[in-house]
């Protein structure tokens, strides 16, 4: 696979004194899935943010569809696309975040048609024609003239994922989308993921639904403090860890929430007995 | 009590109040749009623009209303700028409100979720749009009670206009006084006028506040 969609090299981001990201690389592919998993404060996040431009990195390189966000000159300083650029390269990037960020002066449908209809100038009967295929699509045709309030936590963010899908985007970022929802909502957010990733779109999905990584990501990329700690087929980083931190982590994390019923299953063993070597 | 009086001068206490409305919408209008700009301007990340936005605000809310009408009336035409009495209140007025309108129009943008600016961001929207469609329509709701709050007290001071000759309804009273020595009831009268003018500012907030809720 050499057709690259995104590419990071060398990202570093700090706030003041605070170092961040110190030196993240990945690639991702055409049609990947690839979940990010971390403990919280490991930058995976800030990461993810970095690939839109939402956070400007501090060092590094960055480039999506063959278009170059930011890179490092020789000289050390940093060049990054100008405002039209970074607005041409968003539009092909989709967005869902962590509390929906819906418009909610806006109903379902509005949040769904402003972007293309702004951005893309699309008419407004095209617009509302797709908008109205992409709600029924995650399951909300009928609640196209509500608005968010109305709605669930579960409801508000699927409608987010159609808003972002509006866009015709190449590649879809997921940050912790479920976290904010009742654990009984999160699994009609994660259908639709799910099947947005059988349908092929290009997915990095910053995530602690350690079941969702293994059933449906293609990679896994473990971050703490600030690195790529361990990555590789989602099956394998899961099941079998070889990084001493990525064990204790997922130990922790199956500790608290047993792994998810479908899909994979972690062998409990595996990761308590890497939790001694984590502890040095 | 003898409310003759009133009645006689209803004309010209109804010329002043229509006066009165006008100083009122002009300099409301004006310096809305202007409070917006300076807004604008103080969020903006351009620096000059940012000082002269500051210095706008400090310098309008730290003068006296009637010292600023005083400068529109008499000393602008010494600069050879002439404007009628009406006018030069109508800038005096503007320019004092445009000052506190842009607090309350900056406080209502910056009270708006941050995660709204950074959907649109993501979306692909260009800044003015976000803030058009987005994050205005979001901050009028929290703009609403210090902005009628404003426009009260703004339409209250239209009566020192009495000062730069404007002859609104405040001064065609006091005329009343001068033609026939009679005080209470036309300043009687003047109170309630003021006070219905003001109370549909307030029912105007209502009807605002209830349009702009978020619909849950």
């Amino acid at each position: 696979m050499t057709d690259a969609l995104v590419t990071v090299a060398g990202l570093h981001k700090s706030f003041g004194d605070l170092e961040v990201l110190k030196g993240i690389n990945f690639e991702v592919s055409r049609g990947e899935v690839i979940a990010i998993i971390g403990p919280s404060g490991s930058g995976k996040t800030t990461m993810l943010r970095c690939v839109n431009l939402l956070e400007r990195p501090t060092a590094g390189r960055i480039e999506v569809d063959g278009r170059v966000l930011c890179e490092e000159l020789p000289d050390g300083s940093m060049r990054f696309s100008n405002k039209a650029e970074i607005r041409g390269i968003r539009e092909h990037v989709g967005m869902v975040f962590q509390r929906f960020n819906l418009f909610p002066h806006m109903t379902a449908l509005e949040n769904v048609i402003e972007a293309p209809m702004a951005v893309k100038r699309l008419s407004k009967t095209d617009a509302r024609a797709r908008a109205h295929e992409l709600l029924e699509s995650v399951g909300l045709g009928h609640k196209a003239d509500s608005y968010p309030l109305q709605l669930s936590g579960g409801q508000q963010q699927r409608v987010a994922i159609a808003r972002a899908l509006a866009m015709d985007p190449a590649l879809m970022l997921f940050d912790e989308v479920t976290s904010a929802v009742d654990p009984e909502l999160a699994g009609e957010i994660l259908l639709v993921m799910k099947r947005l990733a059988q349908e092929g779109m290009t997915m990095l999905v910053v995530t602690h639904e350690m079941g969702f990584a293994a059933e449906v990501a293609d990679r896994v990329l473990f971050i703490d403090h600030g690195l790529v700690v361990e990555e590789g087929p989602a099956r394998q980083v899961l099941a079998e860890p070889r990084n001493p931190r990525t064990q204790a982590f997922l130990r922790a994390v199956l500790e608290r929430a047993p792994m998810a019923e479908e899909g994979e299953e972690i062998p409990q063993g595996q990761a308590e007995q890497g939790s001694d070597d984590a502890a040095s | 009590m003898d409310w003759n009086v009133v009645v006689e001068s209803f004309p010209l206490i109804w010329k002043g109040a229509s006066i009165t409305l006008s100083l009122f919408a002009w300099s409301l209008a004006i310096g809305t749009l202007l409070g917006l700009a300076v807004a604008l301007m103080k969020l903006s990340p351009a620096k000059p623009l940012t000082w002269f936005a500051t210095g706008f605000s400090w310098l309008f809310r730290g003068i006296p209303l009637l010292i600023l009408l005083f400068y529109a009336f008499f000393a602008l035409p010494e600069a050879g700028v002439l404007l009628s009495p009406f006018w030069a209140a109508v800038l005096g007025l503007s320019l004092w409100t445009a000052a506190y309108q842009a607090e309350v129009i900056r406080s209502g943008i910056i009270a708006v979720d941050h995660g709204q600016a950074e959907a649109s961001d993501a979306l692909g929207m260009t800044r003015g749009h976000s803030m058009r469609r987005i994050i205005i329509p979001q901050g009028i709701r929290i703009m609403i009670p210090p902005f009628t709050s404003n426009a009260t007290t703004l339409l209250k001071q239209t009566s020192l206009a009495t000062l730069v000759t404007v002859p609104e309804m405040t001064l065609l009273t006091q005329r009343i006084f001068s033609n026939n020595f009679k005080f209470i009831e036309p300043i009687f009268v003047l109170a309630v006028i003021y006070l219905a003018m003001t109370t549909v500012l307030v029912i105007g907030q209502q009807i605002a506040e209830r349009t702009f809720r978020l619909k849950t």
